[in-house]
């Protein structure tokens, strides 16, 4: 190719990108509810294993943690410990973490046990019917979802256990 | 077909597309690297090297970047958790460990980074095969009859788009005739990946906005894709310069 003609076709391709970019220039997502970073949390309303009712938009102007997890899950398992210990450093600070055991693959009367058994202070709830292990589109536990206190899904950890410096710097990110 | 596939690699099993296509990747420029006049054990070594500077440049860069945590709990280093990962700071690192090494090893860049592109290009396959898995880098809503239900509505499989873009690239670069050249096969394939990145990128949903309104991936494509053309005219005038000499 001659020298001219290629460079007036490298400017020319470079104007065309810039066109189509002013040309797509916009906003790109409006706020609808899906399990996944940038978008609104699904809602949903569950019973705790203590017979309280949380439900996840009455929480709004906190930070919150979702945690789907298992009693025969290993991993769900080994990060309890470091769960309780960032919701004991971050509560007054307005962190909310719900573990939601997903009872749908779980037996219902091992729950409680297990919260005892580790000594853990924030809510259990309980989806015995699978309400939030179809909503949140679970295919792996544990799965986490880091909800900023606008309601925003900010993070999303699929698997685990979760080490304490990542759960402390995604902790900080939802305060924030 | 696609949840299928979701399913099977859903996140963090999504990264076996990653490290699959970075074996096959390999391969292929083991191949073609004598092509380059660049030997395959230079080639493993330097990829090697790359691949653990990413690993642990990732670690530390994030690391440093939250050190509060880590200094409340510094076991977390170590943990095998791949979200403690800052990617920029690993591809940084990787960068500038394989050209200490290049420059060791007294490889010549133009040829190496020939001799990488296989590699690279077949990432890139990967990377839109994982994005599909893991159901990141997706589409904005649409009607149109090829839509994927993703994330609760009907999107542009932007994924699949993305894919497809860097398999063609790559069969590009694959079959396109030895050249004599030295970097011009890699400033094609940048220039190529720049070029379907500015426009796919139009379609997607996720994307962080510069200035409120402009896709940042398409902007840091553009400066990759003038980047490209600016040093494929310049590569081309300084081998012809040589020619005549």
């Amino acid at each position: 190719m001659q020298p001219t003609i290629r460079r007036i076709l490298f400017i020319v391709i470079l104007a065309a990108g810039l066109a189509w970019i002013g040309l797509s220039a916009g906003g790109t997502q409006t706020v609808t509810a899906a399990p996944q970073e940038g978008f609104l949390a699904p809602d949903f309303t569950l019973q705790s294993i203590t017979g309280e009712t949380y439900t996840l938009s009455d929480l709004r102007g906190q930070a919150v943690v979702i945690n789907l997890w298992a009693t025969w899950c290993p991993p769900c398992r080994a990060e309890m410990p470091a769960l309780q210990k960032m919701y004991e450093e971050y509560k007054d600070q307005g962190l909310v973490i719900l573990a939601v055991n997903s009872t749908v693959q779980d037996t219902a009367s091992a729950v409680a046990p297990f919260a005892a058994e580790h000594s853990l202070t924030f809510p259990i709830l309980l989806d015995d019917t699978g309400l939030v292990t179809n909503a949140y589109q679970v295919r792996s536990l544990p799965s986490s979802y880091f909800i900023d206190r606008k309601g925003i899904v900010r993070q999303v950890i699929i698997g685990g256990p979760m080490a304490e410096a990542l759960l402390r710097t995604r902790i900080e990110d939802i305060l924030r | 077909m696609i949840e299928l596939f979701r399913s099977l690699f859903t996140p963090p099993r999504h990264m076996i597309l990653l490290v699959a296509a970075a074996w096959l990747g390999m391969t292929l420029s083991e191949k073609r690297a004598t092509r380059h006049n660049v030997s395959i054990e230079a080639l493993n070594n330097l990829t090697f090297y790359g691949l653990i500077a990413f690993i642990l440049g990732g670690r530390l860069f994030f690391a440093f970047g939250h050190i509060d945590a880590f200094l409340k709990s510094p076991l977390s280093l170590f943990a095998l958790n791949p979200d403690l990962f800052d990617a920029l700071g690993g591809v940084v690192a990787a960068i500038l460990t394989m050209l200490i090494y290049g420059q060791r090893q007294k490889l010549d860049l133009w040829n190496t980074f020939d001799a990488l592109t296989p590699l690279l290009s077949v990432l890139m396959v990967g990377l839109g095969l994982s994005h599909l898995a893991a159901g990141t880098a997706f589409g904005q809503p649409t009607d149109l009859p090829w839509a994927i239900n993703l994330w609760n509505a009907d999107r542009h499989p932007t994924q699949i788009y993305e894919t497809l873009a860097a398999l063609l690239t790559f069969g590009l670069v694959w079959t396109l005739k030895p050249n004599p050249r030295s970097g011009l096969l890699f400033l094609t394939f940048t220039a190529l990946t720049a070029g379907w990145t500015i426009f796919l990128a139009a379609f997607r949903a996720d994307s962080t906005l510069l200035l409120g309104k402009f896709h940042a991936e398409q902007v840091i494509a553009w400066a990759v894709l003038a980047m490209s053309l600016g040093l494929y005219e310049w590569r081309i005038q300084i081998i012809e310069k040589e020619i005549n000499l």
